[in-house]
């Protein structure tokens, strides 16, 4: 053991040595607290992250764990830890400010492990990027590889970022205020007035469609009027509007309607991992499987 | 326009799918595309006219899905026999799209299922076929994978590992959408492109163990057997996130995406 050239072996230490590592951080410290990561600090961790791949890339051939992290024999265990993890997350109930298995997004062990699969991304995407060879088989991996990388990296860390309000609307009463999803109340750049709330239901009385009617007034000056469906939000200075809810006791004469407010100005970046990706499959399913020489 | 002249069309395409089905089998690649790709005409006109008379496209309801997953399907064996002539995969395609068909041919009363409004998406469609794909031809690669694990059982050929690859590489492209497909929907609908529901852990899980298989195949000096288990134990975690969650207890209540259960 540990005589180079390391082997899946080696691999499983690594990972099973995070685990441990997380172990030992999920005891002294507790769980991750991902509200500690807003901007700037996710900004400083991500710039950090970079330069530690980059570090790591420049000094594989002076460290050979470096070198080992680009290779299938780093990256399988580490997959297979994060299977077995996120297996034991499906199985166990989830809840938010749960401990340790509870609460698996906040336990150091499973985001340890995710942290080092997406740092044998970026390693091995730097080696590639640097040993270009043909589009047809580079191109493909860059997609896949750089888009996994661009979109778990900034929806990890743009999470922070990420607001979520509830707004009530009562007919014809403009609203600027806004409940945070820990009960605060919050005043927002937008206003919204409902003027109609929607409600159609099928033969059966079942819900088939349920809409409001609004007045968009925002702090840069705009007045837009517009519907909002479910399935169908609208976009204005950063924030989607999406229908969330109504007086259920009223039913379709509800005279209130509840939206959601998401500001998320990560976004971007998350969905230029997904297209990435999205284009990297078209390519996977166009080329298929390895060739044999 | 309606679904009472469904029948007609339907037969009619299942019947030039099938003479492609036949043709592949005889080598014949001529016939089996014209044969394959007319077929896809006659169903499309179908699905094109149905459009027009309903004066909006046919996603909305379970039945009209249904009718895009019998297009896609031989158009998919298509695409895939072009690249690799496996002379069977038109008859798959043909046999899945017919059991779809004869869904809508004899439960008819479900195309006017209601269809609540967080369903009611340009999204729903290609998100769930896509996805009926990728189970379709990564259940082909577990037949492959079961075949050579328990019947063959020695002297695997080099060919016969390509066709489970290369239908692992298929089926993973289109989970791979479908999971992506099912994120941008979900960022429309719920606000948030992931939020860790069940379902989506499970497909998370499932979507690393197909990864898995690829990259152990890659590893040079890896063990076939091996593979071929990883492949079957992949499919185990598959049938997990299509319909097993129903059934745990962990995400009783908790997920958006349990079907059938009334409340």
């Amino acid at each position: 053991m540990w005589t180079k050239p390391w082997n899946m072996k080696e691999g499983f230490l690594i990972g099973g040595g995070l685990i441990i590592a997380g172990l030992a951080l999920e005891l002294s410290v507790g769980p991750i607290i991902w509200e500690a990561f807003a901007w700037p600090a996710n900004g400083m961790v991500l710039a950090g992250f970079l330069l530690m791949i980059a570090m790591m890339f420049l000094l594989r051939k002076k460290v050979y764990a470096f070198q080992f992290v680009g290779t299938y024999q780093a990256a399988i265990p580490a997959m297979v830890y994060a299977v077995v993890l996120t297996i034991i997350m499906g199985l166990i109930r989830q809840k938010v400010g749960g401990t340790w298995l509870n609460d698996m997004l906040s336990f150091w062990p499973f985001v340890l492990i995710y942290v080092y699969i997406t740092a044998i991304l970026g390693v091995i995407i730097l080696r590639r990027v640097t040993h270009l060879s043909s589009w047809k088989r580079d191109l493909p991996f860059l997609l896949n590889h750089l888009g996994l990388f661009i979109a778990l990296s900034t929806a990890t860390l743009g999470n922070a970022d990420m607001q979520r309000v509830k707004m009530i609307c009562g007919v014809d009463e403009p609203e600027w205020r806004a409940m945070t999803t820990d009960g605060r109340i919050i005043e927002m750049p937008i206003a919204i007035e409902l003027k109609k709330f929607i409600m159609e239901t099928y033969d059966d009385g079942s819900p088939k469609r349920f809409a409001s009617e609004i007045q968009v007034v925002t702090k840069t000056f705009k007045y837009i009027e517009t519907t909002v469906d479910v399935n169908k939000p609208y976009e204005v200075d950063g924030w989607k509007i999406y229908q969330y809810g109504y007086d259920t006791q009223m039913g379709a004469q509800s005279q209130i309607s509840i939206f959601e407010l998401v500001s998320d100005p990560w976004l971007p970046w998350v969905y230029a991992g997904i297209y990435m990706m999205l284009a990297g499959a078209v390519c996977m399913f166009a080329i298929g499987g390895r060739k044999r020489t | 326009m309606s679904w009472e002249h469904f029948i007609y069309f339907a037969i009619a395409s299942v019947l030039l799918w099938a003479v492609g089905a036949w043709a592949a089998w005889r080598n014949r690649s001529a016939i089996a595309y014209s044969a394959t790709i007319l077929g896809l005409l006659v169903f499309f006109a179908f699905i094109l006219m149905m459009w027009i008379s309903l004066e909006r496209p046919p996603l909305r309801t379970m039945g009209e899905t249904r009718l895009w997953y019998s297009f896609f399907l031989p158009l998919a064996g298509l695409i895939v026999y072009s690249r690799w002539k496996y002379k069977w995969i038109l008859s798959f395609s043909t046999i899945l799209a017919l059991v779809f068909i004869c869904v809508n041919l004899f439960k008819p009363e479900i195309h006017d299922k209601t269809l609540m409004p967080a369903l009611q998406s340009p999204w729903f469609a290609p998100h769930v076929i896509v996805y009926m794909f990728a189970y379709a031809v990564l259940g082909a690669a577990t037949v492959m994978a079961i075949y050579l694990l328990f019947i063959k059982k020695s002297g695997v050929a080099a060919e016969e590992f390509d066709i489970t690859d290369n239908l692992v590489y298929v089926g993973l492209a289109f989970l791979t959408i479908g999971m992506l497909f099912g994120a941008l929907w979900a960022k429309e609908a719920w606000g948030h492109y992931w939020s860790w529901d069940p379902k989506e852990t499970w497909a998370a899980i499932t979507w690393l163990a197909y990864l898995i298989y690829v990259h152990y195949r890659q590893l040079p000096r890896h063990r076939e057997r091996l593979a071929l288990w990883i492949l079957i134990g992949s499919f185990v975690l598959l049938q997990m996130c299509w319909w097993g969650i129903n059934y745990l207890p962990s995400t009783q209540g908790s997920s958006v995406h349990t079907y059938n259960i009334s409340d």
